[in-house]
């Protein structure tokens, strides 16, 4: 095996940090370390000459590992690493340190002892680097088509967007037309124009000319180049993963050959059965063959097989001069390959009759505003004309309730967000068209955050509008004048109302779509306590799921306005296509890696994982062993952690690099105080110690930092290590436990340090000697802090015992 | 033979013969047995709620052990003593600090509150262990062209997390057991609304406005009767009108019966033996339908 | 900002103690929609009444004009306004809770003393008079079993409202 010979990089970042450090005392000691055999100091490493002389050092094959202390080390790492890399070096043999932030300028107060820690913090560098392995660069090839779950707007403009960009989409949608809610909603705020135009797709890049906004009944949608359009259908199934998913689709049967429907209707009028149409609020009759309005899309009848009676009857098909009604259809499996999915299925609206109170589905003039917006618009039932459904007499007095099941701890907590605008749209168009209409809107908060939405809401005060701050407790009906009443308390006034209605309007919640929680087994993916699709972080990936290659948008993730979704869908596209445009995944294997030898199979770690990377996979008959897919590992660790066996390691994390780390850390310790290791996790845990460094916050220099992927590595047997290697106290530096960037780690670890802290009272050391903090990057002020208590309490305790050493 | 624990309660015993004997009477008849445990206190109401909340919920859970050691489920009339004795059931099963906390001052009686019995209104009883089949099979004197108006009072139904008697904005149990009788259950307006007896003593003038509108709705209604299921709605309905007349000179003259009343006279209880007399106003024009 | 360092404000000094008490742990979920208001059978006829108004003056630490008003004790306990508060605020527990404060403070009407004393004496709230238990054979009625005043003569002292309710027996 070839010698280890260790670089070793000081930079004193133009000698400012030589005013707090001994460099020449750091030099001297660096240089007697074992299979150090370069020492450079210069005032920076990470670019320029300094960085030359790194790649010299490596070209001319005097080294093979290299430690580099720099400040800001996230920033000069990529640098320093490409350049090694290019060199010719395996990049994972670097070790980055930052004398800076965490020592030169934290204890600046007390040189000699931040000297004495810098000795410290090299040497762990240069034992970590020693045992430091080369890490492979992986691609696995990926297809370069999308599946696009959902066909309201989301689910169409993303799949516009991506087919414009060339890559093949599948568009399914479970119901037998496009457009979702949008398409029943009618009209949109803050424009009051119609719900359904998107971006022409060939305004994008066929016809350079064309950039208006196009109908998407006028736009060619389904003559989209590269765009496979599957309505009345459903996804059951979804195999492999990133890049090469197997998807199965159901496609109901439509009864009407898609290609041979000419959209004559000499079919719907000798259909004999005739329904409520459920589209259209019951206001109105179907036939079993229908479309929904006559601007649908696709353009095609469809037969509900739910109350047709096919041969019994067959006069369509009689009627049908293209042959196009096929009565023999059946359900076909589609299989779909695919390199990645789109999640938009939308949302739905809550169903009010479960509150009692409010007499949902009992009084037939109480509708809510899905309902209104059929009314509303021109292809509706009524012809735009607003109506009491009870006696079909015009509606003058309306009355609308807010929050209606949302913001309501017995079926929605949360505000859908979008109702508070809804109803100000409808109350104005329904004011616009009948400006004698008396129109009162009950409400608890008015929220109108958006961009000209303030106006909107000033605009329906302009009209007229009532608004009543105020929860109706009831509504109730008149049995002989058959008047709707609305019994509620302005709370302003603090004055009893009954309103008087001849229409109510419920502004009923926004929940997930129907089916949601079934897709979201089928893909793996998480919902959150609201029954939504769960992003993988709503602040800057809020359109990506933890599962590379899956992503969603629109009000799958929360009910939205059409701006959002709008904005939503293109990010979703966005960041598929930036998935899918070179047709391979390139990955490091900064993965796990399994000692079959050792394994159980006990389920722990696939269970665990939340990546979904780990599978248990059949040796023998009788034995099961894990295997972990490189392609989803994320290299966090907390199998490792969850593993009882130890038979899991992190290639670029190994147990023996933790432990020499921690054994070197603990080696020098050069202050009168008592030894304090404080394991960090590479995400908010270290960074806070960057930021208190950075703000020259102040703690002792008896407080050494080591780093971890993530906490949820850490197994109960370290933290014994680490107050066998010389630590008085132990500090777990993490995400909070809600904001693990690993999802789960953060938890993980905080099971792990109460458990150790019971075992710690077995061994008679003080369990309040291990301690777990969360924080976030800008949080540097707790972290200085509790490295002060930290000290202080392990001052008070003593030097630590440990009893009947094991 | 099916057995409860009966927890009488104070009101019904103090005032209402009447309540008592046509509940023990029916029941025996329709094969329950009611066993009396002695030892019983106050149910600790909302009276004692409003003193001291975690003294009414160690008394009402006291009574419960009462009724666990005797391993009998407990039956009340009272939907006072139903809320007060079901809600602190329902609580200390699911919430195992309060139980904690309520047990370390039963400990002081040397009982321990395990949550192993049910607690229920006898109405349940009547549709749940007799059934309304059975009910109407065992009636001699069904009461037609009785029309009745269901007054449910509060307590029974709410909060219907905790009691889980029937739907709370739209029960039917006492409507249905009125129907098993041959009688007509008549709607009125408000019905759900409270009756102001909590108010007597505290504010009489707020109480017989909340009465008077009961009244009032259920004499629109068309009623020949109000049927209560629990004696505080009794009193604020029956002496309630009493006081209307005297303070306000209103008069309502409508009669108001225990639902367990009517049950009796269906079942053919001689009215002699069901304390009618305790009544205020006087309910012979019902007795007339009946016979 | 310092850590460890909790300013105290004023205006939560009346909300901790009520949701840190039995019946008002639910108290800060309101956010002021007055389905209470409009459900309570009391407030609209009574403008003393609001429960709506009692939790915002509560919520706003306006102790005493809660705890020495009338209002508090003109809740008839009916629940309307708990079953159907969108937020789960549990107002009938939650107006026990104010009225809890208020007996300890020596603000109820004299009739919740009346009720403390026979609840002491007798373990019972109303007295059953010798007429009707002599009566009772006459109805068919079984004789009365005996009141288990012992035990909760128990109960009471071991929660400390022994004392105060003979207190109130003396007066």
């Amino acid at each position: 095996m070839e010698e280890v010979e260790v670089g070793v990089f000081l930079s004193d970042c133009g000698k400012q940090l030589s005013k707090i450090l001994d460099f020449n005392a750091l030099t001297n000691y660096v240089e007697k370390i074992s299979n150090v055999t370069l020492v450079k100091r210069d005032s920076e490493f990470w670019r320029g000459e300094g960085l030359q002389t790194i790649v010299d050092a490596v070209t001319s094959g005097k080294i093979n590992r290299i430690v580099v202390a720099e400040s800001l080390p996230k920033l000069s790492e990529v640098n320093i690493v490409q350049a090694v890399e290019n060199a010719g070096l395996n990049p994972y043999l670097v070790e980055v340190i930052d004398l800076k932030d965490h020592c030169a300028w934290p204890h600046r107060e007390t040189p000699r002892e931040a000297t004495e820690k810098a000795k410290a913090m090299l040497v762990a560098a240069i034992e970590r680097a020693k045992l430091l392995e080369p890490i492979e660069k992986l691609e696995f090839p990926a297809l370069k088509s999308a599946l696009v779950i959902g066909g309201g707007i989301a689910g169409m403009q993303a799949a516009v967007d991506l087919a414009d960009l060339g890559f093949k989409v599948n568009l399914v949608e479970k119901a037998p037309f496009l457009g979702g809610l949008a398409a029943r909603a009618g009209r949109f705020f803050p424009t009051d124009d119609c719900a359904i135009c998107i971006q022409s797709p060939a305004s994008d890049v066929k016809t350079i000319t064309h950039t208006s906004r196009k109908c998407v009944y006028r736009s060619g949608f389904s003559e989209i180049p590269n765009l496979n359009i599957l309505t009345n259908s459903k996804v059951t199934d979804v195999e492999g993963g990133p890049g090469n998913y197997k998807v199965t689709i159901e496609k109901r049967p439509r009864y009407v050959n898609e290609l041979k429907c000419v959209r004559c209707d000499l079919c719907t009028p000798v259909c004999p059965v005739e329904v409520p149409d459920e589209y259209n609020a019951k206001l109105k009759t179907r036939k079993a063959i229908y479309m929904n309005i006559p601007n649908v899309h696709p353009p095609v009848y469809v037969i509900d097989d739910s109350v047709c009676k096919f041969r019994g009857c067959a006069k369509c098909v009689e009627a049908c001069p293209t042959d196009a009604i096929e009565l023999d259809q059946k359900s076909e499996q589609v299989t779909l390959n695919v390199g990645s999915i789109i999640v938009a299925t939308g949302f739905q609206e809550f169903d009010s009759s479960i509150i009692k109170e409010y007499h949902y589905g009992d009084y037939s003039d109480i509708i809510t505003h899905l309902e209104l917006a059929r009314m509303i618009d021109g292809f509706g039932p009524t012809g735009s004309v607003i109506i009491r459904p009870s006696n079909r007499k015009p509606a003058k007095k309306i009355v609308m309730i807010q929050c209606v099941g949302s913001r309501d701890r017995r079926w929605n907590a949360y505000c859908s967000g979008i109702c508070c605008m809804i109803s100000l749209k409808h109350a104005m168009l329904v004011k616009t068209a009948y400006p004698n209409a008396d129109v009162t809107i009950c409400y608890i908060d008015i929220r109108t955050t958006g961009r000209e939405h303030e106006r909107y809401y000033e605009r329906a005060r302009e009209m007229g509008i009532k608004f009543v701050k105020g929860r109706p407790t009831e509504i109730l009906r008149d049995p002989k004048t058959n008047k709707l009443i609305v019994d509620v308390e302005d709370a302003l006034l603090k004055r009893f109302l009954e309103l008087e209605a001849d229409l109510v309007v419920l502004a009923s919640a926004m929940m997930p779509a129907e089916g949601t929680g079934e897709l979201a087994e089928i893909l793996g993916l998480e919902l959150d306590e609201d029954g939504f699709f769960k992003e993988y972080n709503a602040k800057l990936r809020p359109t990506e799921t933890k599962l590379r290659g899956i992503y969603l948008c629109g009000g799958a993730t929360f009910p939205k306005d059409a701006p959002t979704t709008s904005l939503h869908a293109h990010s979703a596209a966005m960041k598929a296509a930036k998935f899918l445009t070179t047709g391979k995944i390139v990955k490091d294997q900064r993965t796990a890696i399994i000692n079959e030898e050792y394994c159980g199979d006990c389920e722990f770690c696939p269970v665990t994982c939340p990546y979904g990377a780990i599978s248990l996979v059949p040796t023998t008959e009788e034995h099961f062993v894990a295997q972990v897919s490189d392609l989803l590992c994320e290299g966090c660790g907390v199998c490792v952690g969850t593993c009882p066996l130890n038979a899991i390691e992190l290639r670029h994390s190994r147990p023996n690099q933790m432990l020499v780390q921690m054994k070197a850390l603990m080696s020098v310790n050069g202050t009168s105080k008592p030894l304090v290791l404080a394991i960090c996790c590479s995400e908010c845990g270290h960074t806070a110690v960057d930021s208190s460094g950075m703000a020259m916050m102040q703690y002792p220099a008896n407080v050494r930092v080591m780093k971890v992927p993530c906490t949820g590595i850490l197994q109960v047997h370290q933290f014994l290590e680490a107050f066998k290697a010389g630590a008085q106290g132990v500090m777990v530096v993490a995400c909070k436990s809600d904001g693990c960037h690993y999802e789960v780690g953060s938890q993980k670890a905080e099971t792990k340090v109460e458990l150790a802290r019971t075992l710690l009272k077995e061994y008679g050391i003080e369990p309040e000697r291990l301690v777990m903090f969360g924080m976030v990057f800008i949080e540097g002020d707790k972290f200085a802090e509790a490295a002060h208590v930290m000290t202080e309490r392990l001052a008070k305790l003593g030097p630590l015992q440990m009893k009947g050493e094991a | 033979m099916t057995s409860y624990a009966l927890f009488l309660g104070c009101t019904i015993p103090a005032r209402q013969p009447n309540y008592e004997s046509s509940v023990r009477k029916s029941l025996s008849k329709l094969g329950v047995e009611l066993v009396d445990l002695p030892n019983m206190t106050c149910c600790a109401p909302p009276p004692i709620e409003s003193i001291n909340l975690e003294s009414s919920m160690s008394i009402a859970a006291y009574n419960i052990c009462l009724a666990e050691e005797a391993n009998l489920d407990l039956v009340t009339l009272c939907s006072g003593c139903f809320q007060s004795l079901a809600k602190t059931n329902a609580m200390l099963k699911a919430d195992k600090h309060l139980k904690a906390k309520i047990n370390s001052i039963l400990s002081h009686t040397g009982k321990k509150f395990e949550g192993s019995k049910e607690v229920k209104h006898y109405l349940q009883v009547l549709v749940d262990d007799i059934s309304i089949k059975r009910i109407r099979q065992s009636i001699s004197k069904p009461l037609h062209n009785l029309k009745v108006a269901a007054f449910y009072g509060c307590h029974a139904l709410r909060p219907s997390e905790l009691l889980k008697l029937d739907d709370p904005e739209n029960p039917r149990i006492l409507d249905d057991l009125i129907e098993a009788l041959g009688a007509k259950s008549v709607e009125y307006q408000n019905k759900l609304k409270c009756c102001g007896g909590l108010l007597r003593g505290v504010s009489d003038e707020l109480a017989l406005d909340l009465a008077r509108e009961k009244l009032v709705n259920t004499s629109k209604a068309g009623a020949d009767c109000i049927t209560t299921l629990c004696p505080f709605c009794f009193i604020a309905l029956d002496i309630g009108q009493i006081q209307l007349r005297s303070k306000l000179n209103e008069t309502y003259d409508m009669p108001v019966l225990h639902y367990s009343e009517l049950l009796a006279l269906s079942l053919g209880i001689d009215p002699e033996e069901l304390a009618l007399d305790t009544h205020k106003i006087k309910i012979d024009k019902v007795i007339r339908k009946v016979t | 900002m310092k850590h460890g360092k909790e300013e105290k404000t004023t205006v939560l000094s009346f909300s901790n103690p009520v949701k840190s008490r039995l019946g008002g742990e639910t108290i800060t979920r309101c956010y002021q929609c007055g389905t209470c208001a409009s459900s309570c059978p009391v407030a609209k006829i009574n403008p003393q009444f609001n429960p709506r108004e009692i939790i915002k003056l509560s919520l706003l630490g306006e102790e005493a004009e809660v705890i020495s008003s009338d209002a508090v004790w003109l809740c008839c306990s009916c629940y309307n306004c708990q079953e159907r508060c969108p937020q789960k605020v549990e107002i009938a527990d939650v107006i026990y809770a104010l009225r809890n404060i208020a007996f300890e403070e020596q603000h109820s009407p004299d009739i919740y003393l009346e009720f403390a004393s026979a609840l002491m004496n007798n373990g019972r709230l109303i007295p059953i008079s010798k007429f009707l238990e002599k009566k009772r054979p006459d109805y068919g009625l079984p004789p009365l079993q005996p009141t288990g005043v012992e035990a909760l003569k128990k109960i009471l002292s071991a929660i400390g409202l022994g004392g105060q309710s003979q207190k109130e027996e003396a007066k």
